[in-house]
């Protein structure tokens, strides 16, 4: 506890992460609402080796109401990608999959905290204008096939994503002994946890963190984070997507080797 | 743990040593390539069906050029032939490389390879099962059957004819043109080298004697598989550079071993036991066709 405030009163002080940002993908008019919620991240850059195996980004930061009114909610979103969510049919007694639905943009991925449930705390409005739910990210960019439903497929979506633990979602402090969800303290401070798992994409990600009271939004912030690969894991797949050709014969050349060796190795008298 | 660049997740390195080394050890036991056990493998594993099927493609290429070294010792590779069928095969794993993006955008690719791996798994089942059993209940090897059957096919009548002195044939080019194609689409789609259809092919289609055939085969593999690499590395970018030395270290070890110990065992039982395995495997496949599914939607692109 001591060390958070440590950390946060740091963060104030360089001022670093409390850069007021105005969002960048505002496709639908959002009212203006002050950038000024001050909050921070405990890990602006997350870089990904050959030992990676997933990992977890803490956002951090105060209640600005001195009485402590409203709730806080902190949003993780990857990039918005293009999506496709096919429907199984039966086609000779086989499941096939057709009746596909394209989906322009979707959140690659998303997870939402708060401290109690989302719709006691925003109106359905606002989860929808500040795109609080993944489903109301997804565009449709198809027309849904005769008999289909586009709720279903979008609903689709969002639950294989969540299967997948692309998309979170917190809604009650965490349990002891847990540390991801929204942990609150007395004088305004809360800490978010968000656990990034190893399949979430390597890409540029964004921690918003939003204050509501009386279902309305009083107070933002928005905080780039960034996942990157270093080392080998870089190398390799800059070879791979830059010189794809070079790479596929260097790929063959040390099978080459390897079978070689092994020829050698294992030669029978 | 080690972090896949390409497939972008975590694996366990002794767990890929050990399913490579166990499939390298089951196709030098059986003397097959073991591609169709190693893709599935994968997949099963977690990794991404196109990232399988495609960095399989490294493994087989490894695995085939130790076995073409040892076959080039004694002599029992026909280049002519196995150029011939490389450059069907060449045309044919280009035309299986676009088909194979092509699936994958039309989010078909599971269902075309999954009914291949079924027709494919069932039959070389089928046909190993059978085999043993015929062993095993004393009927004459089919060295014999071969010779009651008229030793002129269809490739002999074919125009194009080319002499093959190492195998001793006179043949049209066709056949074995064609052939190659057919077995470069089927391995750049099913991330086989298809030495285990190949070879059958050339015994009865082409009746080229037993003891270059495998020699042969192992080139136009080598040839094939190579290229696939290449290929998708260049098309769909999903050869992992990391998975594939993992797989090359555990497939050609255990090939290794598998033939030093399948030497002095009867082959027929081994092949007897393998194809019950692909039949088991086989069913798990059809299974998954023909039940109805836990969830009724799926996400496009590339998922199995």
């Amino acid at each position: 506890m001591r060390r958070l405030l440590l950390i946060l009163a740091l963060a104030l002080l360089t001022g670093a992460p409390v850069s007021a940002q105005q969002p960048e993908a505002a496709q639908r008019p959002a009212p203006d609402v002050a950038a000024d919620l001050p909050a921070g991240v405990a890990e602006e850059r997350i870089t990904v080796s050959s030992t990676y195996g997933g990992s977890s980004i803490t956002v951090f930061g105060v209640n600005p109401d001195r009485r402590g009114r409203g709730d806080i909610v902190v949003v993780l979103r990857g990039p918005n990608e293009a999506a496709t969510v096919m429907r199984k049919r039966r086609v000779f007694g086989l499941w096939v999959n057709g009746d596909p639905v394209h989906f322009s943009e979707a959140p690659s991925f998303f997870a939402v905290l708060s401290n109690r449930a989302l719709r006691d705390i925003a109106s359905p409005q606002s989860i929808w204008l500040y795109q609080l739910d993944p489903a109301a990210s997804a565009q449709l960019a198809s027309a849904v096939p005769a008999g289909g439903d586009p709720s279903a497929y979008r609903a689709a979506l969002v639950h294989l994503r969540r299967e997948q633990g692309l998309y979170q979602w917190y809604s009650r402090p965490p349990r002891e002994g847990v540390r991801d969800g929204l942990t609150t303290y007395p004088g305004g401070l809360f800490r978010a946890v968000i656990r990034l798992p190893a399949n979430a994409p390597i890409a540029q990600y964004r921690a918003d963190t939003y204050l509501f009271r009386d279902g309305r939004l009083i107070s933002r912030q928005q905080i780039p984070i960034t996942v990157s690969r270093i080392g080998i894991e870089r190398t390799i797949h800059d070879l791979a997507t830059r010189v794809s050709w070079l790479y596929g014969i260097v790929t063959v050349l040390l099978a080459l080797a390897a079978g070689w060796v092994a020829a050698l190795v294992f030669r029978r008298p | 743990m080690i972090y896949l660049p390409i497939a972008e997740m975590p694996v366990n390195v002794l767990l890929v040593l050990l399913v490579s080394g166990a499939v390298g050890f089951v196709s030098g036991l059986v003397g097959v390539g073991g591609g169709f056990i190693m893709t599935p493998a994968l997949i099963f594993m977690g990794v991404p069906a196109p990232v399988a099927v495609a960095t399989g493609a490294s493994q087989i290429a490894a695995t085939s050029f130790s076995g073409i070294m040892t076959q080039t010792r004694r002599r029992s590779v026909d280049w002519r032939m196995g150029l011939l069928l490389s450059i069907g095969g060449m045309i044919g794993s280009i035309g299986g490389v676009a088909l194979f993006e092509q699936l994958l955008r039309l989010g078909q690719l599971d269902l075309i390879v999954s009914l291949l791996y079924l027709l494919l798994l069932s039959s070389v089942g089928f046909l190993m099962m059978r085999e043993s059993y015929r062993f095993w209940r004393g009927r004459p090897p089919k060295s014999v059957s071969i010779l009651r059957r008229p030793l002129k096919t269809v490739a002999h009548t074919l125009p194009f004819r080319l002499r093959f002195p190492r195998s001793g044939l006179y043949i049209s080019i066709l056949p074995p043109l064609g052939l190659g194609f057919s077995i470069g689409a089927l391995a750049a789609v099913m991330g086989i080298g298809g030495g285990f259809i190949l070879i059958p092919a050339m015994i009865y289609l082409l009746r080229m004697p037993t003891n270059v055939v495998v020699g042969t085969s192992q080139l136009q593999v080598l040839v094939i598989a190579s290229l696939i690499v290449v290929l998708q590395s260049a098309a769909t970018k999903t050869v992992d550079l990391v998975l594939a030395l993992l797989l090359m270290v555990g497939g050609v070890v255990g090939a290794q071993i598998g033939a030093r110990i399948g030497a002095g065992m009867k082959a027929e039982y081994i092949r007897g036991v393998l194809g019950a395995l692909l039949m088991v495997a086989s069913i798990k496949f059809l299974f998954d066709l023909v039940i109805v599914p836990e969830q009724p939607y799926v996400l496009g692109g590339g998922t199995w």
